[in-house]
């Protein structure tokens, strides 16, 4: 009876510890990869538990739209890129960016030499590009509308193929160029067999169309909430570390990555492959939203063409309110 | 709370009405009932969305769907013509055509029984997910390949529908055709053919809503930029989830309409079965 009272305490005491800690979800705009590395770290490595949060990171997938999620109450904050949450913002719901994580933008286009494309401006009129869809498809829409390229499928404009999450397109000579990731799909053509001097690429940030990646998002009411507020700050300041962490030691954090892949489908060397890319677009970034980077991704959405992305300049579509108090 | 009793009292009052109109005989109860139903069902969805602040990005009200529906109607058109009518259809039509003649040739030679069925059993049970992006390397990102989706969606059931429908004419028929000296070909065409139209049209019934899934769904691991398909895995990206809806809406349509064609046909060339008498 006695031990049965003093395992009941040690119990009710463990309990006690253990929801003390604040429950937080994240909803990561892909599967679990090295492009999400930092939370990962911060979670293994137990940062999240230092500033008293117990973090729950959901894997996203081809039929999320974390944006959703985020609306829907199934997270507290989302992975997102900019494009698609200002877009999010103009159709009435209220998300804001309390940190910026990712300093440059990884995305590019990938086109076979044999296909002639060698400069942008001359060479895309009549062909055939793959772009991704669900969100996704807004830097490239803003990138056409800089060239002045119909989207259309009209003979002066361009061909766009709804391009699946995967290289195909290009293996099978469907498309001359299309969307890939400087961390993910570039390699995976590359492991397909096309040797790098057979391709020629077009990266956003070199365009001077990059607009930003992989940003925390929050629902704006959420921002009034002292309580949540305190939550943010301290996951922010624990993320930020694990990113930092990540940067430093990609080996490492391609392992924890790998260990938290339930899916399996990952690999060893494409994660740290991936990890080291990664480091190099958080460089720079020390969580905190640049307005400059902020300013020419809404210039580069803003800008006319047709069909733009966002109407009008978003007003209160990002916050230092977080940041400030978790970095410094 | 006067939210939740005015909706209460709604639906009670059209359960009240349906109940009375049911106890009735003829023509109209008979329409109005499902009418009532359906108007019902609209009415509490629009007063629950408008009172209870649901946000649009997970459920529009039906006046939002169909001003997004009205709105649209080119653009739906568009990708009623790339899904339904050349993906859709033009699969049926071959997935069909093949299923009916590998049945007579089942039919024909025990040899075929034994090997084709067993194949037809192991499409069949190929999921959709695995042999959509398959589909889309080997026939390109156009409707040709979401109609090669459809075939293989749609062969084994009316397949498998058609042999039965083969073997059922009893021996007394094929004896009574065989002494008035029909061959192969006349008994076939003459006799067992009409027999097996039921079966037959069992399994065309059946794969046209098989059909319209799988050329929506083949759209979503490649397509041109149109489709209805295209339109709804995008269209979820952008938070337009009232022109979602607007498309579910046409498919909804396109598939009562494939079926009602499909199930009159039926009735005209089956006149003479049992299950079609009035």
């Amino acid at each position: 009876m006695k031990t049965f009272l003093i395992s009941a305490g040690v119990m009710a005491l463990m309990a006690g510890a253990a929801s003390a800690a604040d429950d937080l979800t994240l909803q990561l705009k892909w599967v679990t990869q090295a492009q999400f590395g930092g939370y990962y770290v911060a979670k293994d490595k137990g940062f999240y538990e230092e500033e008293g949060l117990n973090v729950t990171i959901k894997p996203g997938g081809p039929d999320i739209a974390p944006v959703q999620v985020l609306a829907g109450g199934g997270a507290d904050v989302t992975v997102e890129w900019m494009p698609a949450a200002l877009a999010a913002r103009e159709k009435g719901l209220p998300i804001v960016n309390i940190a910026q994580p990712f300093k440059k933008s990884g995305m590019m286009l990938t086109c076979l030499k044999e296909s002639g494309v060698t400069d942008p401006k001359a060479d895309f009129k009549g062909k055939t590009l793959g772009v991704w869809f669900s969100g996704n498809e807004y830097p490239f829409l803003s990138w056409m509308n800089h060239l002045g390229l119909a989207t259309d499928g009209s003979p002066e404009g361009v061909t766009v193929l709804k391009q699946g999450f995967n290289v195909d397109p290009l293996l099978q000579k469907q498309a001359a160029c299309i969307s890939t990731m400087t961390y993910n799909e570039y390699w995976q053509v590359i492991d397909a067999g096309i040797a790098a001097e057979d391709l020629v690429t077009f990266k956003y940030e070199e365009q001077g169309v990059a607009t930003l990646e992989d940003g925390l998002y929050v629902l704006e009411e959420k921002l009034g909430d002292p309580a949540m507020e305190d939550k943010l700050v301290r996951f922010v300041r624990a993320s930020m570390k694990g990113w930092k962490y990540a940067e430093e030691h990609p080996e490492e954090a391609a392992e924890i990555v790998l260990e938290n892949d339930e899916t399996g489908a990952q690999t060893i060397e494409h994660q740290t492959r991936m990890a080291g890319e990664i480091a190099k677009l958080t460089a720079g970034s020390s969580g905190a939203l640049d307005e400059a980077d902020y300013q020419r991704t809404v210039d580069t959405l803003l800008s006319g063409g047709s069909d733009p992305v966002i109407s009008k300049a978003p007003d209160g579509a990002w916050s230092h309110a977080i940041t400030d108090k978790a970095l410094n | 709370m006067s939210n939740a009793f005015a909706m209460i009292a709604i639906w009670l009052g059209a359960v009240a009405l349906n109940t009375v109109l049911a106890r009735r005989a003829g023509r109209l109860p008979s329409v109005l009932v499902p009418m009532i139903f359906g108007a019902t069902i609209l009415v509490l969805w629009e007063m629950a969305c408008r009172r209870l602040a649901v946000p649009a990005v997970i459920l529009p009200a039906p006046s939002q769907i169909w001003s997004a529906f009205a709105g649209n109607l080119p653009l739906l058109w568009g990708d009623f013509v790339q899904t339904i009518l050349k993906g859709a259809l033009s699969g049926w039509l071959i997935g069909a055509a093949l299923a009916v003649v590998t049945a007579i040739a089942i039919d024909r030679s025990p040899f075929l029984q034994r090997g084709l069925l067993p194949i037809g059993n192991f499409v069949a049970a190929l999921p959709i997910v695995g042999v959509a992006p398959i589909l889309v390397m080997w026939f390109g990102f156009d409707w040709q390949s979401k109609a090669a989706v459809v075939v293989v969606m749609v062969f084994f059931p009316i397949l498998v529908n058609m042999v039965a429908g083969l073997k059922a004419t009893d021996a007394l028929a094929r004896d009574q055709i065989a002494t008035w000296g029909a061959s192969y070909a006349q008994a076939l065409v003459k006799l067992r053919l009409p027999a097996a139209l039921p079966f037959l049209f069992n399994g065309l019934k059946i794969t046209t809503t098989l059909a319209l899934i799988g050329a929506i769904v083949a759209e979503f691991f490649g397509s041109p930029t149109r489709g209805m398909g295209f339109r709804i895995s995008t269209a979820v990206g952008q938070l337009d989830m009232a022109l979602v809806w607007a498309e579910i809406l046409v498919a909804a349509l396109s598939g009562t309409l494939f079926y009602g064609i499909v199930a009159l046909t039926e009735k005209r060339l089956t006149f003479w079965h049992p299950s079609q008498r009035q």
